[in-house]
């Protein structure tokens, strides 16, 4: 078995010198019973080779040609097999194997490094931290055995010891992945201010990282930080202009701002690279829908809604451009999908109270009106609605609670920012509350242009807010224009016409939309 | 493929079609049947005639027949077989004496055959490895049969779990074999001395004392027992040996052996180790977190490619300045250097078939070859100052020659949106009967809404008729809850005469169900009145397998059955729920 290596070198021509110790040796013949053994790692920088430029078929190859020549012994050609075979997704095979090499060579903390990372692998996280802290023993020094045992923490919810294992690993040696688990665990634990320390570290040692800069930018995001998520978000796309997440959340941004053109010029770059990605193709409805193409938008939006029909956001926004579109009743079904996956949500319920008022069901409008009024607890318009809805037939007593509770709203919303509300909102509401005969409501700062129209002329004289261009065929705009214009609108009409205006509510889901996936993902 | 790689240049802006390249075309070989790596390519002026040869150290197809082949244009010049696969090759000066013809070495193995004029000139091989002493010790005693084969393999087992050097293979192949062949081992082998002996795993060059291009350099090798050697130029004695915390892969040298110097040593375990030459050991260490797969230094800057399909840039301390990703994973690098501009970049081979030369972090150039690159070499080749060798997957060779015009420019190719920015989006268009059905909502909006929610109410009557039709014709005995028993209603028939005495008696398969009570007696019977009479039925079988079970309704003391009934079993829903 033993193949003996008989150096034959001297093949051209005569050696100057006669330092020759092995050759000479083979010239002679071999008199001696016992072969020699062939040198154990002779071929392993082959195997390293081939295996780093991943052309793993050649490595076997040579892998099985030096198992077969040293019986088994070389220890790196079954590292390397076990390497493999972990790439291959044959993991408990890998375990077994490095348990043969930490067999062949115990003193080597490696070989129990990559025991523990397939035990990890596997789930056994541990059995992982066990053969991690043998392996520790053997080189202290090392911040990848740091590392996995933070990481292995995580999985145990042991969140405490992690991120003492993580700042270890930091102190030894710094690497961006450990920022970024460190950074989980914060998230992990929902605290965003540490999260976004350890973010921000990390920015500063690695300010080319796309990930870390994205994931920053998210989480300024979500504080509504907006500058200086833009900031790192533009950041992220000078390096890598096709990072999904980063233009997803840029956009978005824009889109609160109302950039909706720049939104759609990055957001095709995407479109590109990420072919079937709900919040994409969410947003991208949602663009068309603030530059009033509503049916690109509804046909964006039903793509989204087709490839994740389980998320509430994109039937919301369906239910909302098919409002807008005068379709009550397939936003009645949209609104009535979303709200059986997020039944906690007030606007939902709204929204539906609004097609069923233009469906003539006043009865389940109201019912949906008080769900709503029971659900939100900061937004002036479901009361606005519910007391436009209620003033029609007559219930002034009613109307006028909701009119207050909306009012106690405003109020609120005044004292804790600078919002600017919606302009035809605050027309409605004064109208409104000349109806009502309550006193010029002391909220709006805005002089009342004419207090004294009566709300039923606001209601009638909506349709003309219709007959602007639908979309971006002439033809439809104005088939449907037209239609709307003599379409006999019932009394209870005006409670919809204000929601023809509030794109800037639907639109700030996405941001959530976007950054939901981003955390869960990973 | 050709139209694919065009439309991949005029991407990246940095073109390499026939009109505009930087190249010519000088040789594509297909057939040259050259496999081999980088560290394997070496050019050199070996004759001193002022013409440059290529010379490639073959691992022959599949690894199988190592050669050394001396390459002139597009010829091979001459070929020699090799005794062991080689592992590097490199051209220095050995003597300051005319004429300066460099000198050829090539690490094979433990030795590094040195060539001159392309003959054999010496063959240096790696000193042997101290054994251990314990172990000496033994196989001595082994040799005086003092020391019986068992305990030989105890106390050799005892080295191998304590030691921190391994054992020779002589021990470990003892220690492998069964009791039997154990004392035939040992007579057979302990009159050898052990041995431990190591190999080559990559070689440069240093120069001795002079910056010159052409000053005498040293040989520098890495060798598998993770340590760095330098061998003096004549007298290719040891001058220096450092040692490395893991195998080195690949070398990178600059500066003066006599003088100062720095070494990297890219590392089987990731990391990069920087000496200098007063350190024994690593000065700095960079940790990668992933594989070199190439290391290269350009001026002051350490490039690394990485098995993450990435280039990064490090300085001689070892911090990281810039990053940048590739389309695919990179097969192999080296350096392009071009004197008469002062340019130094980097060639990276990629597996997508691109060869890409960068000098930092921008892209100056993007060469498409018809296979992916596996080895790269670039110099003065014949008489041609810049040449660009490349050695391909499936053995080809591709010699290319920069034009002299050629200016590389940088940038160009990294500004500007991504081409996918000014594609369309690609929005369904709308078709007349969405618009039709678009208008007809909104005229009769109320009217569809209602028909469809009496409709959908309707539609709930119905399946609540069926459901419960279902149940009482006993069609198909879903059961509503997970614990509902076996139904069974006796109804005495007769009009004046109560039965007495019946017997129930279930038949069943026992492998698939059980039942707590397959037999039991029937109350009496009084005219008229329904007795429903249950028991459970469990079902064994996880094969989603369902049976008949039988009914018999038996008169006590009569062997024949009255009544015989079969219940069809539905299937196991917990099984079709799971």
């Amino acid at each position: 078995m033993a193949l003996t290596v008989v150096p034959s070198f001297s093949v051209s021509g005569v050696w100057k010198r006669t330092q020759f110790p092995v050759s000479t040796e083979s010239q002679k013949p071999r008199q001696k019973k016992a072969p020699e053994f062939p040198i154990l790692e002779k071929q392993n920088w082959l195997i390293h080779l081939h295996y780093i430029r991943k052309d793993y078929e050649a490595c076997k190859a040579v892998i099985k040609e030096q198992l077969q020549e040293t019986q088994g012994l070389c220890e790196y050609a079954i590292y390397v097999q076990a390497l493999i075979f972990r790439l291959e997704g044959n993991i408990q095979e890998s375990l077994e194997l490095f348990q043969t090499c930490a067999v062949l060579s115990p003193q080597s903390a490696d070989n129990l490094k990559q025991v523990a990372r397939s035990l990890f692998l596997l789930g056994k996280h541990k059995a992982a931290i066990e053969v991690y802290n043998e392996a520790a023993k053997l080189n202290q020094k090392d911040w990848e055995i740091s590392h996995n045992l933070g990481v292995c923490y995580i999985y145990l919810k042991q969140f405490n010891k992690a991120q003492d294992q993580l700042h270890n690993a930091l102190n030894l040696n710094r690497h961006d992945l450990t920022y970024i688990m460190l950074g989980k665990i914060h998230l992990l634990e929902g605290d965003l201010d540490k999260a976004i320390e350890v973010y921000k570290k990390a920015v500063e040692f690695s300010p080319e990282n796309t990930e870390l800069l994205t994931t920053l930018g998210l989480l300024y995001l979500q504080l509504g930080i907006y500058q200086k998520a833009f900031e790192h978000l533009g950041n992220a796309l000078t390096y890598d202009p096709t990072n999904y997440k980063a233009i997803l959340a840029a956009g978005s941004m824009m889109q609160t701002h109302g950039d909706f053109d720049v939104a759609l010029t990055k957001y095709r770059v995407v479109a590109c690279a990420v072919l079937e990605s709900p919040p994409l193709w969410n947003n991208i409805g949602m663009c068309f829908f603030g530059k009033k193409k509503y049916v690109a938008a509804i046909s964006c939006l039903k793509r989204a809604n087709y490839l994740a029909p389980f998320d509430w956001k994109i039937l919301y926004n369906l239910g909302l451009v098919h409002l807008t579109m005068q379709q009550y009743a397939s936003a009645f079904h949209f609104l009535s999908a979303a709200i059986n996956f997020q039944p906690k949500m007030g606007e939902l319920y709204m929204l539906l109270a609004v097609a069923l008022t233009n469906l003539e069901d006043t009865e389940n409008a109201k019912r949906a009106y008080a769900e709503a009024v029971h659900l939100d607890k900061c937004n002036p318009l479901v009361n606005l609605n519910y007391a436009v809805l209620l003033y029609n037939p007559g219930e002034k007593k009613n109307a006028l609670a909701q009119y207050q509770e909306m009012e106690k709203k405003v109020s609120l919303l005044k004292d804790n920012s600078s919002l600017e509300f919606d302009s035809e909102m605050v027309e409605m509401a004064q109208k409104l509350g000349a109806a009502l005969q309550v006193g010029e409501a002391l909220v709006w700062t805005k002089p009342v242009k004419d207090p004294k129209s009566k709300h039923q002329t606001t209601s009638t004289s909506k349709p003309a807010s219709f007959q602007q261009p639908l979309g971006s065929n002439q033809a439809l705009g104005q088939a449907m224009s037209s239609a709307a214009a003599y379409r006999t609108l019932p009394s209870g009409a005006g409670g919809t016409s204000q929601f023809t205006k509030p794109p800037s509510l639907p639109l700030e889901p996405e941001p959530a939309v976007e950054s939901s996936p981003t955390e869960t993902s990973e | 493929m050709a139209a694919a790689s065009s439309s991949d240049s005029d991407a990246c802006g940095a073109e390499s079609n026939e009109a505009n390249s930087k190249w010519l075309d000088a040789h594509y070989d297909p057939m040259a049947n050259i496999h081999t790596f980088s560290a394997c390519l070496a050019l050199a002026d070996l004759h001193g005639d002022g013409e440059y040869k290529l010379v490639v150290g073959d691992l022959g197809p599949g690894g199988q027949q190592p050669r050394l082949k001396v390459l002139k244009g597009p010829l091979v010049m001459t070929e020699s077989p090799l005794p062991a696969l080689p592992a590097a090759a490199a051209t220095f000066l050995m003597e300051q004496h005319e004429p300066r013809t460099p000198a050829l070495a090539l690490a094979s193995g433990p030795c590094v055959y040195v060539y001159k004029n392309l003959r054999p000139y010496f063959k240096f091989s790696l000193p042997q490895l101290p054994p251990n002493p314990l172990e000496q010790d033994l196989w001595n005693q082994a040799k005086e049969d003092r020391i019986d084969p068992l305990t030989l393999k105890e106390m050799l087992e005892s080295i191998r779990e304590t030691a921190e050097e391994p054992l020779s293979i002589q021990s470990l192949r003892f220690l492998q074999l069964e009791l039997s062949e154990m004392e035939a081992f040992v007579n057979q082998h302990k009159s050898n001395s052990i041995k431990r002996q190591t190999v080559i795993t990559t070689m440069t060059t240093l120069k001795k004392n002079l910056a010159d291009e052409d000053a005498v350099s040293c040989l520098v090798l890495g060798t598998e027992n993770k340590e760095l050697l330098v061998l003096d130029p004549e007298a290719f004695t040891i001058l220096a040996k450092m040692s490395l915390p893991s195998v080195p892969v690949f070398l990178e040298v600059s500066g003066q052996f006599d003088v100062e110097f720095r070494l990297a040593a890219a590392c089987r375990n990731g990391n990069i180790y920087i000496l200098r030459r007063d350190s024994k050991h690593p000065k700095y260490c960079i940790e990668l977190s992933a594989q070199p797969v190439g290391l290269i230094r350009v001026h002051k800057v350490l490039v690394v490619g990485s098995t993450q399909d990435s280039l990064h840039g490090f300085t001689h301390k070892g911090k990281k300045l810039w990053t940048v990703q590739m389309p695919a994973a990179i097969l192999t690098m080296n350096l392009l250097e071009q004197h008469s501009r002062g340019l130094q970049a980097v060639m990276a081979g990629l597996a997508n078939g691109e060869v890409r030369i960068y000098r930092d972090k921008a892209l100056l150039n993007v060469i498409h070859t018809p296979d992916a690159v596996t080895s790269l070499c670039f110099g003065r080749y014949g008489r041609e100052d810049n040449t660009l060798i490349m050695t391909t997957r499936g053995g080809g060779l591709i010699i290319k020659i920069l034009k002299r015009t050629a200016v590389f420019v940088e940038g160009g190719s990294e500004v500007g949106p991504p081409p996918a920015q000014a594609m369309k989006l690609n929005v369904p268009r709308k078709t007349r009967l969405y618009v039709d059905q678009t208008l007809r909502e909104r005229e009769a909006g109320t009217a569809m809404h209602r028909a469809f929610q009496t409709d959908l109410y309707l539609l709930r009557l119905r399946a609540a008729r069926a459901y419960l039709q279902a149940l009482e014709s006993s069609l198909s005995p879903l059961s509503t809850t997970a614990r509902e028993p076996l139904k069974l209603h006796a109804v005495n028939t007769s009009t004046t005469r109560p039965v007495l005495g019946l017997l129930v008696c279930f038949l069943y398969n026992e492998a698939l169900y059980s039942l707590p009570r397959a037999f039991f007696k029937v109350p009496l019977l009084v005219p008229g009145l329904n007795y429903p009479l249950e028991t459970f039925v469990e079902s064994l079988s996880n094969k989603g397998i369902s049976d008949i079970i039988k009914v018999l309704v038996l008169r006590e003391g009569q062997s024949a059955p009255l009544l015989s009934a079969h219940v069809n079993m539905p299937g196991s829903e917990g099984l079709a729920a799971a």
